[in-house]
């Protein structure tokens, strides 16, 4: 268990400083691309060989930096493939070449901890530092590792992150394997046409993460992950993970899904929401943020400001009903690729 | 070609290769490339000898002696006259 | 523990290279590069028939990456004699670290990208996780299973975290390490980077030229101490510790500070003081950067530098498994209390004037250092003591 003391997130839709997510941007061609802002305290020097993942998060968190000016020990990022597109131009050159003379920029830039260092870089910070890559749990297993690390050094701070960008590369090797819709169709629409796939996305959701409760947004209690194509072991994890963590006299009054329209995985969030109340309010993300890796921090993100009473949840989210009460109990249900699922509990402060 | 066109066309390609945020009117002849001038860093100088390589044909085995041909724009000129020179002995 | 690597298919075999100081890199020209034969590499002698043909395993989609894995992963499994039970329980954890992971198959990978490909069979293979995935699938495993990637630090970090995960109650057992396979992607990358050397690296010695790549897998498998009491025991990770180095995308400070933060914090985390190291396993690529850099943190922080050495000149630098390797290699001077020289040194550093160890001996070995610096500044640093 430990604070959320702040987010800032860059995705598809307007979530960077000033946030308005009641109006949904629309995606192309199935892909919904992360906007980028104005890069302010970034030198060009700086920026001009960075990949987007590294940009993304850089700016991110450079925001996050500047609205809070406490020291942090450690940067932890999870991303599931770096830069792809990184990767690509080097692919590109190498084969064009025939492995003649090469520039080295892109290689550089291609490994997942580009991320992460460029971000110690650019803040001098020599703390810890590292990458976590598992694919649909890189951001889980990033979050496993503060959650340790609050253990281990319970008065420090931690800048955490869930970061990815899908180039055009890494969308085709997705896209032939099935994972995004045959038809081009609108995010608007993404639940809809109870077909196969979803679409793309990308973003990079950074938080700050301590045991200091002061000026935080919400709690997050608890979160855990499965690795199953099984339903039932899905669901008897699910109900394992609410009895643990939730008291008899509390309950979950906000469930975030990250149904994606891919109506192979639907079986797995109907049968979590069998597990919930009827009632229950019922958000889903992923036609606002696309789906990638690291999709289940822009969840956190959306319950964080959501706890914090810094946003409403926009009507193009519900599921169900639509109310604009006060959530106290946000239960995150995430999957990946049909086989990574991750489960967060996240509370409003007490 | 003359060594102004040369060095326009130079400035040019360093720009779009490094992906620098600059115009060639911006880029001095004899502004330094690394350090305080350009402040390129050791990718750039690698990155750059590929550039003599695909533009110019050069082929700079030893980095640190590119650093001797990579000092501004004036001295790569040079360079690249001189080995066009020799080429077409 | 297991591994596989240029100078071994196990660890009596690699152990046995290590007392003959023979090296696995070579100028064979079998690896499909336009490099091969020209840049030495170590290669594993066992083609990807090989291991799949003494693996039992005939997946389609399995990387080069994930057979080494594999592999050295069943090497520790029978090792530790670990059983089904301890496999598929929840508290056994699996921590992996590579660089390459499935980007071994970089022609298909190329071809896959640009959507050109008729054959989906490497589709889900081309990322890191899709290594250790694999073996999670193979084995069943239901526990915590992650995957690092921090570069050449990448097996380091996994040990670390593996160690953090029983400290913290995540795990009862974790099986940690790393894999890395030679690929085409990777030779031609530290090329442009002008890295590599045309001869056999000569690590921290003034003439050498760059790193030779190399390829390889090794696993250890941590326990509590009060749970291995009944059980063969190498060593116990006493120390570990991660910093930043926090000055350039693909090289060192020159004082090395990364470098010297995380073994100051590993001595500090291991409550030793830096006179009770007896040997280190440096990182010593054979770059001009890394060996002098790495040097200078030495000197700076322990005054008298131990006895060190770097293995790199046996195995190449096998990228993200070669902390993993290197953390085989510390046991081994741990188990057998002694030390490797550091094969093709002759002459030291002129501004450093620091010299490896220069031939094998037996010497009393209670605490071994293993460094590991990566792309990113990401560095690490373990620390394995003698029981």
């Amino acid at each position: 268990m430990f604070y959320i003391n702040d987010t800032v997130c860059i995705s598809p839709q307007n979530t960077f400083s000033d946030i308005n997510i009641e109006i949904l941007k629309e995606s192309e061609n199935n892909f919904l691309k992360a906007l980028e802002p104005i890069y302010d305290g970034l030198p060009h020097n700086a920026l001009r060989r960075m990949s987007k993942s590294v940009r993304i998060a850089l700016g991110a968190s450079l925001l996050l930096l500047e609205r809070n000016t406490q020291t942090y020990e450690g940067i932890i990022i999870g991303s599931g493939n770096g830069s792809m597109e990184e990767t690509g131009k080097f692919l590109d050159q190498l084969i064009e070449y025939n492995e003649g003379m090469l520039t080295p920029g892109n290689f550089v830039q291609s490994s997942p901890n580009a991320i992460a260092g460029q971000i110690s870089l650019l803040t001098k910070n020599k703390n810890y530092n590292i990458t976590h890559v598992h694919k649909g749990l890189a951001f889980e297993n990033a979050m496993l590792d503060v959650a340790m690390l609050l253990k281990e050094n319970p008065s420090n701070h931690y800048l955490m992150g869930g970061v990815d960008e899908t180039s055009s590369y890494h969308y085709q090797l997705d896209d032939q394997e099935g994972w995004y819709k045959n038809e081009t169709i609108s995010n608007n629409h993404l639940y809809e046409t109870g077909s196969e796939g979803s679409i793309a996305g990308e973003g990079a959701a950074m938080f700050i993460l301590s045991n200091n409760k002061d000026n935080s947004l919400a709690k997050l209690q608890s979160f855990t992950t499965v690795h199953t194509s099984d339903k039932q072991v899905v669901k008897e994890k699910i109900q394992q993970f609410l009895s643990i963590n939730l008291p008899p006299e509390e309950k979950i009054d906000l469930f975030i899904s990250g149904e994606n329209g891919d109506e192979r995985l639907l079986k797995y969030y109907l049968s979590c929401e069998n597990l919930l109340e009827n009632e229950i309010a019922s958000v889903r993300f992923k036609h606002m943020s696309g789906e990638y890796s690291t999709a289940s921090a822009f969840a956190l993100w959306l319950a964080c400001n959501v706890l914090g009473r810094k946003i409403s949840i926009p009507k193009h989210c519900f599921k169900n009903k639509t109310s604009e009460e006060n959530y106290k109990n946000i239960l995150i249900y995430n999957i990946y690729k049909g086989e990574q699922h991750s489960l967060m509990l996240v509370k409003e402060l007490d | 070609m003359e060594k102004e066109e040369l060095k326009e066309q130079l400035k040019g390609q360093i720009i779009k290769f490094l992906n620098l945020d600059k115009t060639t009117d911006q880029i001095k002849d004899d502004e330094p490339l690394f350090g305080e001038g350009l402040g390129l860093d050791s990718i750039d100088s690698l990155e750059l000898i590929v550039l003599l390589q695909r533009e110019y044909g050069i082929v700079i085995q030893d980095p640190k002696e590119g650093r001797k041909i990579l000092v501004d724009v004036n001295t790569m000129a040079d360079y690249i006259l001189n080995f066009k020179g020799t080429q077409t002995l | 523990m297991g591994i596989i690597s240029a100078i071994g298919h196990s660890v009596s075999e690699n152990h046995n290279s290590l007392i003959n100081n023979l090296s696995g890199i070579s100028l064979s020209d079998n690896f499909p590069s336009k490099y091969s034969g020209i840049l030495p590499l170590a290669k594993v002698s066992l083609t990807n028939e090989d291991l799949k043909e003494k693996l039992n395993i005939t997946d389609a989609g399995i990387t080069r990456t994930s057979l080494l894995a594999h592999y050295a992963f069943k090497k520790a499994l029978n090792d530790a004699n670990l059983s089904h039970q301890d496999l598929v329980s929840p508290k056994t954890a699996l921590v992996g670290g590579t660089t390459v992971g499935g980007m071994s198959l970089t022609d298909e990978l190329y071809r896959d990208s640009k959507g050109n490909g008729t054959d989906k069979t490497f589709l889900s293979s081309y990322d890191f996780a899709s290594v250790f995935l694999s073996i999670q699938h193979h084995y069943k495993m239901m526990g915590i299973v992650n995957t690092i990637n921090t570069a050449c630090s990448s097996s380091a970090n996994a040990i670390m975290y593996g160690c953090r995960l029983i400290k913290n109650g995540f795990a009862n057992k974790v099986i940690v390490g790393g894999a890395d396979s030679l690929s085409k992607f990777t030779i031609n990358g530290f090329n442009a980077l002008r890295i590599l050397s045309n001869e056999n690296c000569i690590p921290f010695d003034k003439n050498r030229k760059g790193l030779n790549l190399g390829e390889g897998a090794a696993f250890l498998v941590l326990e509590k101490e009060e749970d291995a009491l009944n059980k063969k025991v190498y060593a116990e990770i006493s120390g570990y510790y991660n910093s930043n180095d926090s000055f350039h995308p693909s090289s060192l400070s020159e004082q090395g500070d990364g470098p010297f933060l995380c073994m100051e914090g590993a001595l500090k985390l291991a409550k030793l003081n830096p006179n009770q190291i007896d040997f280190i396993n440096a990182h010593g690529t054979g770059t001009e950067n890394n060996d002098e850099s790495e040097s200078r943190a030495m000197i700076n922080l322990f005054k008298n530098v131990p006895d060190f050495a770097s293995t790199k000149s046996y195995t190449g630098h096998t990228l993200g498994a070669a902390s993993a390797l290197e953390a085989v290699y510390s046991i081994l001077n741990i188990k057998y209390q002694e030390v490797y020289k550091n094969i093709g040194f002759e002459n030291a550093i002129e501004v450093t004037g620091l010299i490896p160890i220069l031939s094998n001996k037996k010497t009393s070995i209670n605490h071994v250092m293993s460094n590991s610096f990566g792309f990113g500044g990401n560095c690490t640093s373990l620390i394995f003591s003698k029981l």
